[in-house]
């Protein structure tokens, strides 16, 4: 308990903390603009995202959002209920700052003699600002606010390289799918509201437990349907996957790794969210006429299968990575496909774990691609035939990625994905379509090992090309991967105090 | 004379479908920025008659913000569309295909 | 019914009266082609080059920031609403009804002195800007 107590709008703390850290970086780019001061500009950033994590870390500890029964503070609701800081929100706050710092200290090499450095890193920010928003959003309209907030830089920083033609590609292709997407989402937003006249997310559970919104079960499945969509861009699950490849590919890589990390995530914690909270789950069964889970058995299946088979067959890495990451995707969906209207906690806690592992992997794997960028070795697998010789240490960290995304055991990631697979057997006692899910993970995580074997080989096996230039050794890309690495390894002994919290936060959503 | 909610919503759907189908066959940026505009106004229809139908005002505020929201898309939409025309000297959607499967 | 048929009728009305005009005047009027009729029109100077130039990029970013700083007013509306209620309560403080938007103004400034310092409104440059805009691109 703390002695004194903070006022309640402090609980968001973490997230103002981003926001305050953008408008500082602003403030140096007003006071001398052009200035390329990298390690100032970098610096800030880092240390804005190091203080929102460590409060947010220091919450967790005091037992904000713990139910008061378990000695905690219990959850906190900010202005009526539109915000509230959980042990969910702030779970993905965690996972949203970790990533920003890996990513901001990995950018002050990858960004050397950029024009827009100042820009670079109060977009990073600020998408940040929208990701740690997003999870305590609990309202459709602070969800969707949060949510163009986190789109709009990212469109903005796919893009930054404005002279490069495949950013410029990748950004317009995120920009116009993303707009498209946001639209059918904030439709759905108002069929959703046509339905049930309300638009926090426990009054819209109660309207439908009331029966409130009896007459309008097809405007409602509707409308849940349409921000199924909004949320399938944002995690890049099938059918709004298209972008992923490309943006992934063109954006520099480690916007690809926030991208494909913290946006990720803050797109599940909407779904989380959202599904939980407002559509429980057998009242909603009554309104529209079939259960939420259904779809979203279909799409865990589809995604990851869709993701795994086409990055089997990629020969550029990035890309590969970037397919990877769609088949993680579906691996976090089986979160919300094994939940029933009585429990499945442990699966949805198994999928927020993977989350976490997932963004020290996969944010380490795209910056070892920033860090292949940045000594301009190519893009394809054998382009980084032999890198070992030469850089030994990223491309142990890289052999760590994959083999923990590939679900090893020795690695965080084996954990996550044997706790999904335990989960959704679990599940299957009261929804047998989840032993086609359970078995589709073991089939894509067997086939995932082949491609990212492929490029352990590459690395470590195969020779290197004669004529390759002494290697740098970046120190900012260096610290962000060797960080990210030591993190996916030391994960495992401190795995029980992340499950606890993972699960704590899965059943204060699904209870 | 009060129209019927249902109108509205008709109204909504019809203007919602005009932009996805100019967003699924228009090949010029500026056009696909139009019709998701289109797409983003229909809900504005919808937010502000439920909010009139449902006797509160929670949608017409939603639909201030969607608007404000719309208004910062365009913008970062149309920084986008020029340094695509500066790489491209075209803004055709279809032309940028550096990258392919 | 009723009220309809009048709206139909004020509609057919609304389009008879142009289109009749138009015919009416196509009838009437001696037709003779000339080059001069079909130049731009550029109040009576003559013409120099087309309907269609290229306007200055310094515009576009003008435009976008007026775009962007206009549609925040509606941000002001629905605060502007119930200003005056929560000034006359007793239960809400004058800190708590205009600091929020003291403090959402003062971003919106942070953003406009960034914009104004990078040069967003800047539209003459001096030698010396200019060259440091030529290093940087």
């Amino acid at each position: 308990m703390a002695a004194y107590q903070l006022p309640q709008w402090a609980a968001l703390a973490p997230a103002l903390l981003l926001a305050l850290t953008g408008l500082v970086l602003f403030l140096i780019d007003s006071i001398s603009p052009r200035s390329t001061d990298r390690t100032l500009l970098a610096g800030t950033a880092a240390v804005g995202a190091l203080a929102s994590l460590a409060v947010a870390v220091w919450f967790t500890a005091a037992g904000v959002g713990t139910p008061t029964v378990d000695g905690g503070e219990g959850v906190i609701e900010i202005f009526d209920g539109q915000f509230v800081v959980d042990q969910l929100a702030l779970y993905f706050m965690i996972v949203v700052t970790i990533v920003t710092a890996l990513i901001v200290v990995a950018s002050y090499d990858y960004l050397a003699g950029h024009t827009y450095q100042a820009e670079y890193y109060s977009l990073v920010v600020l998408a940040a600002t929208g990701m740690a928003t997003v999870a305590a959003a609990n309202s459709l309209v602070t969800i969707f606010i949060a949510l163009e907030l986190t789109s709009l830089p990212s469109y903005a920083l796919v893009a930054i390289l404005k002279d490069n033609r495949g950013s410029v590609e990748a950004g317009l292709k995120y920009f116009l799918i993303g707009a498209l997407s946001s639209a059918i989402f904030v439709y759905g937003i108002s069929l959703v509201y046509g339905a049930t006249g309300v638009l926090q997310l426990d009054s819209i559970a109660e309207v439908i437990a009331d029966g409130g919104a009896d007459g309008f079960g097809g405007l409602l499945g509707l409308g849940i349907l349409m921000l199924l969509g909004g949320i399938a861009f944002k995690t890049a699950s099938v059918p709004f996957h298209f972008w992923a490849p490309e943006a992934y590919e063109g954006a520099p890589a480690p916007i690809s790794a926030f991208l494909s990390s913290a946006s990720k995530a803050a797109g599940f914690v909407i779904a989380f969210r959202v599904f939980n909270v407002a559509f429980p789950l057998g009242e909603i069964g009554n309104v529209i006429g079939f259960d939420w889970t259904v779809a979203f058995v279909v799409l865990a299946i589809v995604t990851m299968t869709v993701g795994n088979f086409a990055a089997a067959t990629q020969e550029n890495v990035k890309r590969m990575l970037a397919y990877s990451s769609i088949g993680h995707a579906g691996y976090a969906l089986i979160g919300l496909a094994g939940l029933s209207a009585d429990g499945g906690e442990l699966v949805m806690g198994a999928a927020l774990m993977h989350l976490l592992v997932y963004g020290f992997m996969n944010t380490g794997a795209f910056l070892f691609v920033a860090l292949a960028e940045h000594w301009g070795v190519g893009r394809t697998f054998e382009d980084y035939n032999g890198l070992s010789s030469q850089a030994p240490v990223a491309c142990g960290a890289m052999a760590v990625f994959l083999f923990s995304l590939a679900g090893i055991p020795p690695f965080g990631g084996f954990f996550s994905k044997y706790f999904l697979f335990t989960g959704a057997l679990q599940a299957a006692t009261a929804n047998t379509a989840m032993l086609a899910v359970a078995a589709a993970l073991v089939v894509n995580s067997a086939l995932s090992l082949y491609y990212y074997s492929r490029l352990v080989k590459a690395l470590w096996i195969e020779d290197p090309p004669a004529t390759r230039d002494r290697l740098g050794q970046p120190t900012g890309l260096y610290a962000a991967i060797v960080v990210a690495a030591v993190m996916t390894i030391v994960i495992l002994p401190g795995f029980g105090p992340v499950a606890e919290a993972a699960t704590g936060a899965a059943e204060a959503l699904v209870n | 004379m009060t129209v019927a909610v249902e109108y509205y919503v008709l109204l909504s759907m019809a203007v919602f479908c005009i932009g996805l189908m100019g967003v699924l066959t228009r090949r010029n940026a500026l056009l696909f920025l139009m019709s998701v505009e289109l797409m983003l106004n229909a809900a504005n229809i919808n937010l502000i008659a439920f909010a009139f139908y449902h006797g509160n005002l929670t949608g017409q505020v939603f639909a201030l913000f969607t608007m404000a929201l719309a208004a910062a898309e365009v913008a970062v939409g149309l920084g986008i569309i020029l340094v695509l025309y500066r790489n491209f000297r075209d803004v055709d959607v279809t032309v940028p295909t550096t990258m392919r499967w | 019914m009723n009220d309809w048929i009048a709206i139909g009728a004020l509609a057919l009305v609304g389009l008879l009266i142009p289109l009749g005009m138009m015919a009416v005047s196509y009838l009437l009027r001696p037709t003779v082609p000339e080059t001069s009729k079909r130049a731009t029109y550029e109040s009576g100077e003559i013409p120099t080059g087309g309907t269609r130039v290229r306007f200055n990029i310094q515009y576009y970013t003008v435009a976008l920031l007026f775009l962007v700083f206009d549609i925040e007013t509606v941000l002001l509306f629905p605060w502007a609403v119930v200003y005056l209620d929560a000034v006359e309560s007793d239960s809400v403080s004058l800190l708590e009804i205009l600091g929020p938007m003291l403090l959402f103004v003062a971003i919106l400034l942070v953003g406009l002195a960034w914009a104004w310092r990078n040069g967003a409104v800047q539209w003459a440059q001096t030698p010396r800007q200019a060259a440091a805009d030529s290093d940087r691109q």
